[in-house]
């Protein structure tokens, strides 16, 4: 044995047992894909490090399996999530919902029972306590919860300590509500109960404002009760058999939340594109998204190489200061000057409308909301984009006129071709075999650039009337992002891949063109 | 005669002056703006004044006093998770890099292929997957779940390690095979060629690639706010664009001098390492 032996056993066997740790909590919690994950990692370790037949792989395995867990394994998770409803309210697996509809309880007529006082304090965090005065041998005290909170409180106590010679004395640190507070938290107390053990607690009964309101002890049943054979969830307090329809069981035409997730086919595909209030969103955002990426690769390659073309001058002073300032707004990080952006174009205070300020009153127009119409807020995008771009675009097309051989425009010159024309006939088409691929490959960056859309504008102004939120400088990346986390309108990850996957076709199209193009330009020029 | 010769310096080096001038206010114009609202008397979003009235750190000051905005703990996140993660990207792809230029193997080409392939897509893409698989993970493993750091560390990995491995090769490649054969005939081991020859002479590019993927992580937006939910684990970039939406105008001042502390390390980095980095970005554009 040697040392390194020693070494890769026990770091097997650390990682093996890990894996074995881990398989049945993946298998209780239901979720198969990590679980696959699990298993592939752990295969493909055992395999690399226990054998000597895959000796070179040694040496990749471990920046790759960083790769496959959180780049390849979720690409494909997310094109089989676009495949179901997954989304609020059908977050769990049908066993987990039927576990937590199963765990519901209710209070049947007559389990109704005996009376008694009640007092209900509070303490410093707002939160509602019950004393139950059942008589001197059971004075319960405890905090009030409601029905989803049942499991994780402890059952009252005992606390006789309370009553002085048959007087209620409100425990320090807590305050005695009156009648008319109680009344007026009603809506919040009805649902509230002191829970004395599994099936039995205290509600407030009556709210009385002299003296003492009135309890009321009550033994709670099973709500719902699965009856695997049908596969009917029994809603026991109406005797109603619930049929599963599609991914709820349904009581009455009513569906119970919670919902589990199933596959549902191409539903989400089928909701954008026939959908009329998400295609038509759709489509404007997919329209801006294309837009946006081309004439931010537009603009900053216009500003650039403008700046690098007068740049290109001998004897030109100060090149250098001009350079290095170019440079600047390229080396703040964009999450930076964004924010310093969206405080320049604030409508109300913002240095640009200050500026314009003048202009607007010669013409005798409104000052422009930046941000908060379609218009303004599509031309503040690019506007911006500009300024966080040309510097790129400003080094690469620098570096690439410097590149290009003196003598072949001093050539072109001889022969009698005036400045422009030997621009557009040698300078820029040489300039386009090396930036090209740079070009697109910025167009690539830009069609996904979310930090710029969701930083500066959130995506608004807002879309009217489409079932999801959406606005008007969105780009598919930041509505994707809205769809699953933040629009509001709950997770919807199932319409949220769907959306990805859209986004990796493009994405594939625009690289295979990257490709092509760039072997195209080689064989043409390649000779030069 | 002084006029024609005037007349032909303006066209000869004049006019690119003019128009070099205009695109110096600019680009610099918005980051003058803030590095001197950071430091003004009355901040404030109207405050055009290059100059400022009164010099002043306050701003700075409140950034360390205000419990609801705690800057320093998220500058501090932000680097601890960007240079760990930085840190093992470099170390895991020198690794790969390593059997990819040196070792022949089987499947060498296709795996390499799939690199590329791979790096095509941004790693945030399919960030509604890599949602759901750390809540799956949450479950089973806490520590490395959503909301932690340790989980987002690993979704950095794995997002740009393919990509720096292909770099890292790229220059291992131009190293001469005959110095590890030489050391080979010698009787030394394949690790004692990596430690001892390649990783060394390959330790330029090892520190531009950190750098790289230092800022680039630095930078990142979706990743973090898709991942720290707790105001105390936030990095700079999701917690002063989280925090500074309300009231613009009165927050200038507690903005422009958080933007200044976030933004400068980055810009010295980069004006440090622009030829570098301008050169990684044009193997395969990082950021841009």
């Amino acid at each position: 044995m040697t040392v390194s032996k020693i070494f890769r056993y026990t770091f097997l066997a650390i990682i093996n047992s890990l894996i074995v740790y881990a398989i049945p909590l993946t298998l209780t919690f239901e979720s198969w894909f990590l679980l696959s994950l699990i298993i592939v990692i752990g295969i493909l370790i055992n395999l690399v490090y226990f054998s000597d037949r895959f000796l070179p792989m040694k040496w990749i395995l471990p920046g790759m399996i960083f790769m496959i867990s959180f780049v390849v394994f979720p690409a494909l998770y997310n094109s089989y999530v676009s495949f179901t409803n997954w989304s609020t309210g059908h977050i769990l697996t049908k066993t987990q919902a039927i576990n937590i509809l199963e765990d519901r309880v209710y209070t049947p007529e007559n389990q109704k029972g005996i009376e008694f006082e009640i007092f209900v304090l509070q303490d410093s965090s707002l939160d509602f306590y019950y004393v139950a005065n059942l008589d001197s041998n059971n004075i319960l005290f405890g905090k009030a919860v409601s029905d989803d909170e049942i499991f994780t409180t402890s059952y009252a106590n005992h606390e006789p300590s309370l009553f002085v010679n048959n007087e209620f004395v409100t425990p320090d640190g807590y305050y005695l509500l009156s009648g008319k507070e109680q009344i007026a938290n009603s809506t919040t107390l009805q649902d509230l109960s002191l829970i004395i053990d599994e099936s039995t607690r205290v509600q407030l009964y009556k709210i009385s404002v002299f003296g003492a309101s009135t309890g009321r002890l009550s033994s709670t049943s099973q709500l719902y009760t699965y009856d695997d054979l049908n596969d009917v969830m029994i809603n026991n307090a109406d005797n109603l058999s619930c049929p599963v329809v599609k991914d709820n069981f349904v009581c009455d035409g009513k569906e119970i939340e919670p919902g589990w997730r199933v596959f549902v086919g191409g539903e989400n595909y089928r909701k954008l594109f026939s959908n009329q209030r998400i295609r038509g969103p759709l489509g404007v955002v997919t329209k801006w998204t294309f837009q946006f990426a081309f004439l931010s690769v537009l603009l900053c390659f216009v500003v650039g190489l403008f700046l690098s073309m007068i740049l290109n001058k001998d004897g030109l002073k100060f090149k250098r200061i001009y350079r290095a300032i170019f440079i600047l707004p390229y080396a703040i990080p964009a999450f930076v000057s964004v924010l310093v952006w969206k405080g320049l174009l604030n409508p109300d205070y913002g240095l640009i409308n200050s500026w314009f300020g003048p202009l607007y009153e010669i013409f005798d127009i409104e000052p422009i909301k930046w941000l908060t119409t379609k218009e303004s807020a599509r031309s503040a995008v690019l506007l911006v984009n500009t300024w966080l771009g040309f510097p790129y675009m400003f080094l690469i097309t620098t570096g690439a006129l410097q590149s290009i051989p003196k003598e072949l425009i001093e050539a072109a010159k001889v022969d009698g071709a005036s400045g422009l024309q030997s621009f557009w006939r040698i300078t820029f088409p040489l300039l386009m075999v090396s930036i090209s691929p740079l070009l697109i490959g910025s167009f690539a960056y830009n069609f996904n650039n979310f930090t710029l859309i969701f930083l500066l504008t959130g995506g608004g102004p807002p879309i009217i009337g489409s079932d999801v939120a959406v606005g008007w400088t969105d780009i598919l990346i930041s509505f994707t992002y809205k769809l699953a986390i933040s629009g509001g309108r709950g997770n919807l990850f199932g319409l949220a891949s769907s959306v990805t996957i859209i986004i990796f076709f493009i994405v594939l199209v625009i690289s295979a063109i990257s490709f092509r193009y760039t072997k195209r330009l080689e064989r043409i020029y390649g000779n030069i | 005669m002084e006029t024609y010769k005037l007349f032909n310096w303006f066209k000869e080096y004049g006019w690119r002056h003019l128009f070099a001038l205009l695109f110096v206010i600019f680009a610099i114009y918005p980051i003058l703006f803030v590095a001197t609202n950071s430091v003004a008397d009355f901040a404030n979003l109207t405050n055009s004044k290059l100059i400022p009235d009164g010099f002043t750190l306050k701003h700075y000051k409140l950034l360390s006093s205000n419990p609801l905005v705690p800057y320093y703990s998220w500058l501090f996140n932000t680097y601890k998770v960007a240079i760990i993660a930085a840190f093992f990207n470099v170390f895991l792809g020198t690794l790969a890099a390593f059997a990819f230029s040196r070792l022949q193997f089987r499947g060498r080409r296709a795996s390499l292929l799939t690199l590329v392939i791979v790096q095509m897509f941004p790693s945030f893409l399919a960030f509604v997957a890599i949602y759901l698989l750390f809540f799956q993970i949450s479950d089973v493993a806490p520590i490395m779940g959503l909301g932690t750091h340790f989980g987002l560390i690993l979704v950095y990995l794995g997002g740009s390690i393919g990509f720096n491995s292909w770099l890292i090769k790229g220059f291992m490649d131009t190293i001469s095979p005959s110095l590890d054969e030489a050391a080979k005939v010698d009787g030394a081991t394949e690790y004692q060629i990596f430690s001892k020859i390649i990783a060394p002479l390959a330790r330029p590019i090892l520190v531009v690639i950190f750098v790289i993927t230092f800022i680039g992580i630095y930078s990142d937006y979706i990743l973090a706010a898709i991942f720290l939910k707790d105001k105390n684990l936030w990095t700079v970039a999701v917690g002063i664009n989280t925090v500074f939406v309300d009231d613009f105008n009165a927050d200038w001042g507690v903005i422009a001098a958080s933007s200044v502390i976030a933004a400068t390390p980055i810009a010295v980095l980069f004006v440090f390492f622009q030829k570098q980095i301008t050169g990684g970005l044009t193997a395969g554009s990082v950021k841009g």
